[in-house]
């Protein structure tokens, strides 16, 4: 198995992007309508490093819930990297997407994890508040992304990217 | 013994039969690796998980990437993966001598099913919390409106009472200035000096009386309680009125001035004459105040039913950027400094409307303006004023009477409707479920029935049916989630007069709404 290859998780409530993400990171689409996620569908992408090397990171693109269940948590076996991602129009994502990387600790203590606020194109209707963003901030890395436009996915993929290869 | 054995162990010979069956029945692919992942076998339907056998590489890798990070020491069970086809599978890895094997089973017609629930799942969710959200943006703006306004009312009811309140109380002290000019103006023997003063103040006072009337006039139309009062005019007098009234002025700033009648003998006109003198005093007061010299000259002809009216000046003239602006309240233009209070011109428009005329001028900067009128006989409207007033208010009580009964057993979508309704003035009932509906609409038969479909227990359908079987003939509007004809026919059947289907357009059902009580 090549060594320089990581499995990142896509973790978050439904309906949040998590699909769209992966289409707009790996195929440049997006797609405005709206199919849930059965299960998991697993992508991968070569990430070329700025000191020459390439991580190729297997993406995996998990069915949305607001916890882990079982099913889930054998998805996550063998991840080194999580995105949780929450739609900055609905709080209630953000506070899923807290509770699933707690849960998610026990199975990957050491898992690298960066939050994405995912409709950053839809910010005027946004309910998460620049504070509380503010806050998450000072425990963990956060990263504002439209799938819609791309803002900040490339930038994301990148950022794990560098940090598993770090 | 009686009835069947238990065995915990069924024979080796059983178990390979029921494996070869579910074998045969699930059509899994399995797929036998060595120790560095090198494909040596494959069983079963390769291409419908989009394994190529010739290009197997590709698709190894992909498989080989499910277990990237596992530890490879007791089998691993993966349930609904995505193949890279697109094709959905239970996947297993199993460890074996030397090697592993892949077994893959196709998951999609289980897969299909729980989207299908899911995605309906989810969607709801989404759509109550949209729907949630929605309303509780409704409810936060209606305040806000509803307090704004109450605060510009407020604001404005105060400003028109001051205004109408401080010009009436000009009209008193106002009528005694008069008075004794008009005493000591008679006075034969004053000396020269006296009589410059006396027209000094007479000046002043005319102008004081024109800018009390029109801010009286202006609080008054603003308080919408201006109708038309028509009248038999005699214009011979309010020619020879203004003529006393104007002259000396304009003389006093060496302007020349005339007003002229042409009047064809006949009926005489009747139109709202205090409106017209107030259109007179305002354009013959605003050209002596805009003309430096030369002539202000006014002139009114009736003829065939219509009174045409002019007033030209060789004043400074209005500049051609300027024409709409001068009718602003409190506007003046560009001409700040000449004194009056910027209501002139706009009152002047606004009576022309109100006495359904028409208003036109011309100008050239430094040459002066004509001001032309043209007002209509009032006769044919004496009846109609009244008419109207009658409509109005005929409207007014129709409009109280509207009543909605809203028969949903969503409190949030029942409240929503029912701001909707008594927004646009109906009187509001709201039930949650058919049967009390279907009691509330004998009892007290409302105009409008709003009736959700889904209720619990009977159906919207069927209230609405029993209602039409018991006779109740108002207008029925059904609302239903379901956005099939086949729904729309049923609800139709059942006697509604509408269908509609959520979520509803704000909007359209207003308008809806309204054009129901208008038919009535
Ligand atoms: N405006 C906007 N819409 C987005 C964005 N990302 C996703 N969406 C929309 O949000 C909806 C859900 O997107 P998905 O990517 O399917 O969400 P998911 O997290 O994969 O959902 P599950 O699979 O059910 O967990 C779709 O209608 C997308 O079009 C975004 O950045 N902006
Ligand atoms: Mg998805």
């Amino acid at each position: 198995m090549s060594t320089n290859a990581s499995k990142v998780c896509l973790l978050g409530d439904f309906g949040v992007g998590k699909t769209s993400l992966v289409a707009r990171y790996v195929r440049n689409t997006f797609s405005d309508s709206y199919l849930t996620t059965v299960g998991v569908k697993v992508d991968s992408k070569e990430v070329p490093l700025a000191d020459g090397a390439v991580r190729k990171l297997v993406i995996w693109d998990i069915a949305g819930k607001s916890g882990l269940d079982a099913l889930n948590m054998s998805y996550l076996r063998g991840a080194s990297g999580l995105l949780l991602v929450a739609d900055g129009t609905r709080e209630a994502t953000l506070r899923s997407a807290v509770d699933l990387l707690l849960q998610s600790r026990s199975l990957l203590p050491d898992a690298h994890a960066i939050l994405l606020i995912n409709k950053l194109d839809l910010v005027d209707r946004w309910e998460v508040a620049p504070a509380t963003l503010v806050e998450l901030r000072k425990s963990m890395t956060v990263i504002e992304t439209s799938a819609r436009q791309g803002d900040g996915v490339e930038q994301a993929f990148r950022e794990m990217a560098t940090r598993l290869h770090a | 013994m009686n009835g069947p054995s238990v065995n915990d162990r069924i024979s080796p010979e059983l178990e390979r039969q029921i494996g070869r069956l579910l074998f045969e029945k699930m059509q899994p692919l399995l797929l036998e690796f060595d120790r560095d992942w090198h494909l040596v076998n494959l069983h079963g339907d390769a291409a419908l998980f989009g394994f190529a056998p010739d290009d197997a590489a590709t698709s190894v890798q992909q498989l080989q990437d499910l277990f990237l990070g596992m530890p490879m020491e007791a089998a691993i069970d993966l349930a609904f993966v995505q193949m890279p086809n697109g094709r959905n599978a239970h996947v297993h890895l199993m460890l074996v001598d030397g090697g592993h094997q892949v077994l893959l089973i196709d998951a999609q017609g289980e897969h299909d099913r729980q989207q299908a629930q899911q995605q309906v799942g989810n969607e709801s969710f989404l759509i109550a919390q949209q729907k949630d959200k929605a309303v509780r943006q409704l409810r936060q703006i209606r305040s806000e409106l509803e307090s704004q306004r109450n605060r510009l009312q407020e604001a404005n009811a105060l400003k028109n009472a001051l205004i109408a309140t401080l010009s009436h109380d000009f009209r008193t002290p106002l009528a005694s200035i008069f008075g004794y000019l008009h005493l000591l103006e008679e006075e034969p023997d004053a000396p020269l000096e006296t009589r410059n003063s006396l027209r000094a103040l007479r000046r002043n006072a005319n102008y004081l009386f024109a800018l009390a009337e029109n801010l009286l006039e202006y609080a008054r139309s603003e308080t919408r309680s201006s109708l038309l009062a028509p009248v038999v005019t005699d214009l011979q007098m309010m020619v020879e009125d203004l003529d006393q009234m104007f002259r000396v002025q304009a003389e006093d700033v060496g302007l020349g001035f005339s007003i002229t009648l042409d009047q064809e003998p006949g009926e005489p006109p009747i139109l709202d004459e205090l409106r017209l003198r107030q259109i007179l005093v305002n354009l013959i007061a605003n050209a002596i105040r805009y003309t430096q010299s030369g002539s202000v000259r006014a002139s009114l002809a009736w003829r065939g039913g219509s009174l045409v009216l002019s007033v030209r000046d060789t004043g400074v003239g209005i500049a051609q950027e300027a024409s709409e602006a001068v009718f602003v309240p409190f506007n003046r233009a560009g001409n700040a400094g000449n004194g009056g209070a910027g209501l002139g011109l706009s009152i002047v428009k606004r009576l022309v409307q109100q006495m359904l005329g028409t208003l036109e001028f011309e100008s050239k900067l430094g040459k002066g303006t004509c001001f032309r009128i043209e007002l209509p006989d009032l006769t044919h409207l004496v009846q109609k004023v009244d008419a109207r007033a009658e409509s109005e208010a005929g409207q007014m009580l129709a409009e109280r009477a509207s009543s909605v009964l809203i028969v949903d057993d969503d409190p949030d979508m029942s409240h929503l409707l029912g701001e909707i309704m008594a927004g646009v003035g109906f009187r509001v009932r709201v039930v949650a479920d058919a049967t009390r509906a279907v009691e509330q609409a004998l009892a007290d038969p409302p105009d409008i029935l709003l009736v959700d479909v889904e209720l619990p227990g009977l159906s919207g359908n069927t209230a609405v049916f029993r209602l039409r079987a018991k006779g109740y003939r108002g207008h029925v509007v059904t609302i239903s989630a379901t956005p099939t004809e086949e729904a729309r026919k049923v609800a139709l059947n059942a006697g509604a007069n509408q269908f509609m289907t959520k979520p509803i357009n704000i909007e359209q059902f207003t308008r809806a709404m309204l054009r129901v009580r208008r038919l009535d």
